[in-house]
């Protein structure tokens, strides 16, 4: 089921801190062998300085208590770097630690400069030491340190490059420790200075759009509210854009998010298109799905679709995240997902449908049929269906529901009156006034 | 006197040659022996010094000046014959006359010169020649063949007049010659000494030297090789006189300025300029003084075109491009050495040596260069007629041209002057963007072929240079053979990034269009499409030069066939309709010159037209393009008509198609159709009987298919559309005559599966386009009533008819009271209403589908099959009013919606067009 992994096409896009708990879900749902990853995941760790978490995957890689040597040196090196470092950021690292005299601080950039210039003899270079030391914290993995020293950072920062950057690594330093409603603050002020931002070259903009929406992938499907403003984000213009222009593969996740959404109906109509244009540039079984049911109404091909949507929901990382229930795991993504496609093809069918055998219908909705009568009879209770049980024949029979003829004409004629009446109106007025003149 | 010169035989010339090779070994042997031995050959050289000669200088300097003038048309009369061009010698011809009776003035005299007569017996033998050789004649150009006729009489009639004289001159060509030779011998004393100094006497001589050569290419034409060379060597010898090692900068220096200033001036022989120049970069002393002469030699062999509309000689276009490449190598070989048309450079700068160690900077332009010589080639291909041994000839020499750019190319991109790299990659572009991959292979091969031949050419080269020993060798540094990837795509891709990044605005559209070009040849329309959308050509194009809109044209046109072989029907009919709504196709797509009855074109306007044509082998076929328009036209257009037949207000999805088809209603005889269109009619008929199989018959029946790579895939497509569109027609049409229809009768009928006939059936249920649903147990549609009565629809008529008196009240009052600008949002909203309203209704709900593809996500890339409008060019007029047609479209669209965004103008627009 590697087949519709996302991983290799979304790692590119992400932090390299970010794509542990990608590999970490692969890992525990064994999709690819362990040996792989493993060495996925030293080779991410390469590049970064949590040199001991590389140390401990390549002894249980290799299962060997010996470390390569240059992970050793790396080590060394590492270690006093981060002294260095340490050592530069350390006057202003102790100012911020002493809360009196944070306190002092005020709104005004310019005067928090100057004052701590004159009285604690901290210059830009300093300032300069406390983002590297922050980006080093990161890199080492420890997130909660990078994360504070980052928001100081910005604080103090006049350089608006270096402030986006800071703020970039502070996003991923609370995604990273998973405190979702911080991370989606950070999200949404990333997300204004971009769209604001008038960047050197359109294409460095959409390249931006593309890496916050894959960010925000984790936040999305771990906030409670995640669903709906994934679609806010996603669905507006410049994001749809940058999606199919670049990375049509984050549709899987603005389709998913759509279905289980019930109420983003007029923006769905909007999507349907979308995922009928792009269709030749990217595809997966939760697009061809849609694609049956609303572009194609093939609703044998949408019911095996629905199967291969639950396969790939709970291969994903992000959508079938698990929940731990005493002893049972579920995915709640996954049976809200089912349930809602379920009653997308139900709905469409009975559209162009007068009378459906029951049979049929559950056959398609993979249902059985107390349970699916069942669902019907909640469905038309709620008067979200109109229509009728015929029990005897089996069928559920749909109330006609055209529109009368005399109806629409009167609906077309009503307008018209209160038009001429305001003519009339104008007329009048226009000829009182010109009297007057 | 210079009829002297002229009464000499071509016989002769013979001897003279090995005399003069006698003085070649004679080297420094000195001026008087020369002379003596060859004093046949230095009277020939006596034959514009008169001048100098002071006796009768007064008498004869008026004379002289009509001698001058007739000689030089002689001069023009044989490169004419040179280039076997009978429209200009024909002209000459004329003017010859025209100057006999001046010259005959001058004289008093009634002895007619001797000149003319010579020149009469030649253009005679050189008529017998071209009638003999019936081979020739076959392959002239129409015009040219007139002309030969007409010359033909002429001469007839001309001659007769003359005929003795002729007869005499025939029997005995030098009869008048010997009369001046002592006179001619002391002259020559003269001009010996002062050979150098004299700039213009040189030029003459040498062109003396040249017709001599002529002279002989047309007494026989066997030994015109040997001659050829030797002429080289006769002209070599001038400087040979002198001992090689006399010769330095400064001489060399010295000629070549003289050269140059005399270019443009009255009389100087452009080709003979050519071969000065030429020559004089054997004995360039310095590479940078070769590379300075090569400059002015290229600077020359332009010059020799003729004209603006003309094209180049073909060989001097050889010629051309070998001395690009000869520099080329120069510039690699002396990396030091560098090109530049900003700073006027020093005086002597070309002084400095191979072993110079700063920069030598050299006055040239290489893209400039490279950019004329690939308008020249574009230019021959215009005038070539395509039909011809000769345009074939003519495409061969395309790689030649693709190797110096390549290597021009390379050479800037190593000097860092990477805008201009940009031009000459656009360049390679053009050339490349519009050939399938069989052409590109194709070319690939002769490429490789060509390479093979060379070395032989190479070889005779070598030997040449080994007789006239240059002294600045240059070895061959630069590939002479271009290398080409496996397939065109790579090559446009490592181009087209190169132009990106950093060509200038016009470099990079233009590489934008050819790479769309390209992808849509290669049937990847997604492509193609996305990059449209996403450069924003559409709106911007107008702004641009013609030739780029022509190129846009012809990419939309590209595009469209694209998206009608992959099966996007709506999308391919987007593309392609604008281009058919002025019926003005040829025009757009500079692939012809349409003749319009209501508006004559100036002469300017049409040569204009003209020189902006597409060369025939980078047409896209214009019957295909027809078919495939009128064939999305009718598979859009069909099923519409018959949903909507009895409204009132239906929208046109295709005005040029129904057009036509009304034409061809109003005909009482319908004969079996002859070209596309009468086929596609005929198919349209039997398609809206829900007739597929007849309709499929008809279109597959034109042999325009054969065009296609993929025919046999792209008419399975067609046959499935087809199938589709009868089964939607049927029911739109019939649907009133039935209360239930079963899936079997359908599947039977239009042979489609089940499944497939499920799908569109419950597409256009869902859509409203047919009110019924399915009656699932027993696998049939059950039609409900909604089929308006007689007097239903009619009532509908009536309130759309009702709401439009009222809306035009609203505008009448409106327009009397002022319009208040309090009062036209509220129409608009009310506007807004009524057409959401008929949209709910019975209206236009079917074209709402096919615009709704056209919003395609977003302010990018929207409104795609409402986007493409091909540009009007032309005439000035006409471009205004496609202009106006334009803003009037977009004002209406305006008027219509007030939240229009940008997305949506582009479809209001044709909207705006159409309603």
């Amino acid at each position: 089921m590697a087949t519709y992994d996302l991983t290799p096409r979304i790692g590119p896009n992400l932090d390299r801190h970010l794509v542990f708990p990608l590999l970490e879900f692969l890992q525990e749902r064994q999709l690819y062998p362990d040996e792989q990853i493993l060495k996925a995941k030293i080779e991410l760790l390469n590049k970064t300085n949590m040199v001991d978490y590389a140390m401990d995957i390549h002894k249980s890689l290799y299962h060997t208590d010996d470390v390569p040597q240059d992970m050793v040196e790396r080590r060394v090196e590492v270690v006093a770097r981060l002294k260095a470092l340490e050592d530069a950021a350390a006057p202003l690292v102790t100012f911020l630690q002493n809360t009196n005299a944070v306190q002092e601080l005020r709104a005004d950039k310019q005067y928090n400069l100057q004052m701590l210039n004159d009285r604690y003899q901290i210059g830009p270079d300093q300032i300069e030491a406390l983002y590297q030391y922050a980006k080093f914290q990161f890199e080492c993995g420890n997130y909660s340190g990078a994360a504070d020293y980052l928001y100081q950072y910005r604080a103090l920062c006049t350089n608006s490059e270096r402030s986006l950057s800071a703020l970039w690594g502070k996003l991923a330093a609370e995604i990273l420790m998973q405190n979702w409603d911080i991370a989606l603050e950070e999200l949404n002020r990333l997300k204004e200075i971009i769209d604001s931002k008038s960047f050197s070259s359109p294409l460095n903009q959409v390249q931006s759009r593309i890496w916050l929406m894959h960010w925000s992938l984790f936040i999305f499907f771990n906030h409670d509210n995640g669903r709906t403003q994934i679609i806010d984000l996603f669905n507006q213009d410049k994001y749809l854009n940058a999606i199919q222009t670049s990375a049509p593969h984050l549709l899987r996740y603005l389709a998913t998010a759509f279905i289980v959404n019930k109420r983003r109906r007029p923006q769905f109509k909007e999507f349907i298109k979308v995922i009928q244009q792009d269709q030749c540039s990217y595809k997966d079984p939760i697009t061809e799905f849609l694609a049956c049911v609303y572009v194609n109404y093939e609703f044998d091909g949408a019911q095996k679709k629905m199967k291969e949507c639950e396969e790939v929901i709970l291969n994903d990382p992000f959508l079938g995240k698990r929940v731990e229930e005493g002893s049972f795991s579920t995915v709640p993504l996954k049976d809200e997902f089912l349930e809602n496609a379920r009653l997308f093809i139900f709905e469409t069918y009975c559209r162009i449908h007068q009378r459906i055998d029951m049979g049929v219908l559950f056959e398609k909705l993979n249902l059985n049929y107390e349970e699916g009568e069942r669902w019907i009879v909640n469905l038309i209770r709620n008067s979200k269906l109109d229509a009728k049980i015929d029990s005897e024949t089996g069928t559920v029979i749909m109330e006609p529901n055209q529109p009368n003829v005399y109806e629409q004409l009167i609906d077309h004629t009503k307008a018209l009156q209160g038009r001429t009446y305001k003519l009339v109106g104008q007329l009048l007025e226009n000829a009182q006034a010109q009297p007057a003149r | 006197m210079a009829s002297k010169f002229w009464t000499q035989g071509g016989s002769d010339t013979e001897e003279e040659e090995t005399d003069i090779e006698d003085e070649i070994e004679n080297g420094g042997a000195g001026e008087t022996t020369a002379a003596a031995a060859g004093s046949r050959y230095l009277q020939t050289n006596a034959s514009d010094s008169d001048d100098s000669d002071g006796q009768k200088r007064v008498v004869r300097s008026a004379k002289d000046k009509r001698f001058e003038e007739m000689a030089s048309t002689v001069d023009q009369m044989k490169n004419a014959m040179k280039i076997n061009d009978w429209v200009s010698l024909q002209e000459s011809f004329d003017k010859i006359n025209k100057q006999l009776e001046k010259v005959m003035r001058v004289t008093e005299s009634d002895r007619v010169p001797n000149l003319y007569i010579k020149c009469l017996v030649m253009l005679e033998d050189f008529l017998a020649e071209a009638l003999a050789n019936k081979e020739a004649k076959k392959k002239m150009s129409s015009s040219n063949h007139k002309a030969l006729n007409a010359m033909k009489q002429k001469l007839k009639k001309n001659n007769k007049q003359y005929e003795e004289l002729i007869n005499k001159y025939r029997e005995n060509p030098e009869s008048e010659e010997e009369k001046f030779e002592d006179e001619d011998e002391d002259e020559d004393e003269d001009e010996s000494g002062s050979e150098l100094e004299d700039p213009s006497q040189i030029a003459a001589e040498s062109s003396d030297e040249d017709d001599e050569g002529e002279d002989m290419d047309d007494d026989d034409a066997d030994g015109a090789w040997e001659k050829k060379l030797s002429k080289k060597e006769k002209l070599m010898d001038r400087e040979f006189k002198k001992d090689p090692s006399e010769i330095t900068w400064d001489t060399v220096n010295k000629k070549f300025k003289e050269v140059v200033a005399a270019r443009g001036r009255k009389g100087t022989g452009k080709f003979e300029q050519v071969e000065q120049l030429t020559f004089l970069t054997k004995v360039a002393k310095t590479p940078a003084q070769k590379l300075e002469i090569l400059f002015s030699v290229i600077s020359a062999q332009f010059d020799v075109n003729p004209g603006l509309s003309g094209h180049m000689p073909i060989n001097v276009w050889k010629k051309c491009v070998q001395n690009m490449l000869v520099i080329l190598d120069i510039l690699v070989q002396y990396p030091n050495i560098v090109v530049d048309d900003m700073v006027e450079p020093d005086e002597n700068e070309t002084q400095k040596g191979a072993d110079y160690d700063g920069t030598i900077r050299v006055w040239g332009n290489l893209v400039a260069f490279l950019e004329r010589i690939d308008n020249e080639f574009f230019k021959s291909l215009q005038c070539i007629d395509p039909h011809t041994r000769e345009y074939v000839e003519r495409l061969r020499d395309e790689p030649l041209f693709l190797v110096l750019a390549q290597n021009v190319q390379e050479y800037l991109e190593r000097i860092g002057d990477l805008k201009s790299a940009a031009k000459v990659a656009l360049r390679r572009v053009e050339l490349v963007y519009y050939k399938p991959q069989e052409v590109y292979d194709a070319m690939r091969k002769l490429a490789e072929l060509s390479e093979d031949g060379e070395k032989d050419g190479d070889e005779t080269k070598v030997e040449e240079t080994r007789g006239t020993s240059a002294f600045v060798v240059t070895p061959e540094l630069v590939s002479r053979k271009p290398t080409f990837p496996e397939n065109s795509r790579a090559l446009m891709d490592i181009l087209v990034t190169l132009i990106y990044k950093s060509g200038d605005e016009r470099t990079k559209a233009r590489a934008m269009l050819c790479d769309i070009y390209h992808h849509a040849l290669f049937d990847e329309f997604s492509i193609a499409r996305d990059l449209l959308l996403m450069s924003h050509l559409q709106d911007n194009i107008q702004h641009m030069d013609v030739s780029t809109q022509i190129l846009f044209n012809r990419a939309m046109a590209q595009v469209g066939l694209c998206a009608f072989r992959v099966g996007l029907i709506a999308e391919g009919h987007g593309c392609l309709s604008e281009l058919y709504s002025g019926g003005r196709v040829k025009e757009l797509l500079a692939q012809g010159v349409s003749q319009s009855r209501y508006h004559e074109k100036t002469p300017e306007q049409e040569r204009l037209e003209r020189r902006r044509q597409m060369p025939y082998h980078m047409h896209i076929n214009l019957e295909l393009l027809e078919a495939v328009h009128l064939i999305c036209a009718m598979l859009l257009e069909v099923p519409n008509m018959a949903a909507n037949s009895l409204d009132a207000k239906r929208k046109v999805i295709s005005k040029t198609f129904s057009r036509l088809l009304e034409v061809s209603e109003r005909q009482p005889f319908t004969g079996p159709p002859e070209n596309v269109r009468d086929h596609v009619m005929a198919a349209t008929r039997a398609l809206c009987k829900g007739d597929f199989q007849k309709a499929f018959d008809i279109i597959n029946s034109l042999d325009v298919w054969k065009l296609l790579r993929n025919r046999e895939s792209v008419l399975e497509m067609l046959k499935a559309k087809i199938k589709e569109e009868a089964l939607r027609t049927y029911l739109f049409t019939y649907c009133s005559s039935y209360d239930t229809l079963g899936l079997d009768q359908l599947t039977r009928m239009f042979d489609l599966s089940d499944a497939q006939i499920h799908s569109i059936v419950s597409k256009m249920l869902v859509n409203e386009e047919l009110h019924a649903s399915w009656d699932q147990p027993t696998r049939c549609i059950i039609f409900h009533d909604v089929e308006y009565s007689r007097l239903q629809a009619l009532a509908f008529q009536l309130t759309e008819k009702l709401s439009i008196l009222a809306e035009s009240n609203e505008r009448a009052v409106e327009a009397r009271t002022g319009g208040g600008g309090l009062d036209l949002p509220l129409r608009r909203r009310d506007n807004q209403e009524y057409a959401a309203g008929t949209a709910g209704g019975g209206g236009g709900r079917w074209p709402d589908l096919s615009y709704g593809q056209g919003r395609q996500g977003s302010s990018g890339r929207a409104a795609y099959t409402g986007g493409g409008r091909p540009l009007a060019l032309g005439q000035a007029s006409r471009d205004r009013s496609g202009q106006s047609r334009g803003y009037s479209g977009r004002a209406g669209s305006g008027m219509r919606g007030s939240q229009m965004d940008a997305s949506a103008r582009m479809v209001s627009l044709n909207r705006g067009v159409r309603g």
